[in-house]
This record gives C-alpha cells, structure tokens and sequence, in this order.
C-alpha cells in the first residue's frame, strides 16, 4: 500500500464515460505543477485502463492506482 | 514522454453518430497529446456548418434527442460543445474542397478556423500520420 503523502487536488469524475474523465484529467494536469500529485476518481470501468494508457502516453507517472466501492482511484504525479 | 504522434481521420457522413464517434475520438486523442487532424469530405460537410446539429440516420433521426439526453445523463457533451472543445484541444480542421462545390457549401457557411484544402494536401497529413481512420 502506497501512502500519498503530497496529493494537492482531487479531480471527482464519478458518474462521467469514456472520455470524459480523460478529457477533464489532460484540463486539469495542464493547472498543475510538476512533481504536484492529483487524485482522480472514476467510476467508468474504461478508465481502468485508459488512464494507465494516458499516463504512459504523455509521460505522467501513475503513482498508485485503488478500487474502492465500486470507484477506481488513480494518483497521478505530473512528470512534464 | 512518449514522442508525439499524430493522428488522421476522414469523416465521410454527416450523422450525429458519426459526428460524435470523430469528436469523442479525436478530443481523446488531443487530450492524449497525440497532434490531431480531421478532414471533413461528402456528407460529413454538414458537421462543419454553423450552428449544426445532426441528427441519427434514417428513421432513428426521431430519437436524436433521446440519444442526446442519455448522453448528457452520462457526462457527455452536445456536438456543438464537442466541436467548441476540439478547436480548443488545437485539433486541426479540414474541410474538403471539392464536397463544397458539390454541395454548395461556401466558406462563410462554415464555422470559423476551417483550413479548406483538397485530397492532396491530406493525404500529405495522413500518410505521415502513426494512426488513420475513416468514419463513414
């Protein structure tokens, strides 16, 4: 279990489909510094995969990634 | 980062399914990063008209707006905002020469920031492009 200890912002993406939560990811990490971590959470199942498949493509690091109650929660740190 | 890459798509019919399917596509894919260009041709045309709003094919047209709302149910945006978000994503726009003259369809009809250019030029665009798709 991996602790976020410098999460700045929640991005909340529950009850939107694909791509919605990846559109409103790609706006909100363009706000954020490098090195600054963002929290999303998502209930579209894609999104399981597609924001692995975001980060790997724009270079952002996944930090860790959780199911909970039916939510997925991605933290991700801004590389670039 | 992964090098940038870029994407290709032809958009052939002017139906509201195929409208969204390029828009979802393609501000997915700018929102990826990946450098985006759609070349409007045929029926597609309509897409880019001022103030369009395109409605399911054939006898399903009369459920356009039940679509729509299922759509916003879900997060989704209208065409026209998806259209709004691609220009400003810096999606590129083509709108095909020769399906203008054929439809008479005149530059000022459509909406503002349309480069228009023929086959040629977007073939230049898409055969250097890592991924191509035809919606139509």
């Amino acid at each position: 279990m991996v602790i976020i200890m410098d999460k700045k912002e929640t991005l909340d993406a529950k009850g939107l489909m694909c791509p919605m939560p990846i559109v409103k990811l790609a706006k909100k990490m363009k706000e954020m510094k490098v090195g600054e971590v963002l929290e999303l959470i998502a209930d579209d199942v894609g999104s399981k995969e597609d924001v692995p498949a975001w980060c790997k493509r724009t270079g952002n690091e996944l930090v860790s990634q959780k199911e909970e109650g039916g939510a997925f929660f991605f933290y991700i740190k801004k590389v670039q | 980062m992964a090098e940038t890459k870029k994407f290709a798509m032809v958009v052939a019919e002017g139906t509201f399914d195929k409208a969204m399917m390029a828009m979802m596509m393609g501000n997915t894919a700018a929102s990826m990063g990946i450098e985006t260009h759609i070349f409007y041709t045929f029926f597609g045309l309509n897409l880019l008209k001022k103030g369009a709003k395109p409605k399911m094919p054939g006898m399903m047209r009369f459920f356009t707006g039940m679509m729509i709302k299922k759509m916003k149910g879900i997060g989704l945006d209208g065409y026209q905002e998806q259209l709004e978000m691609a220009k400003e994503l810096g999606i590129k726009i083509y709108a095909c020469s020769t399906s203008m003259e054929l439809m008479g369809i005149k530059k000022e009809d459509l909406i503002d920031g349309v480069t228009v250019l023929g086959a040629a030029a977007f073939l230049d665009i898409g055969t250097d492009a890592d991924m191509q798709l035809f919606i139509g």
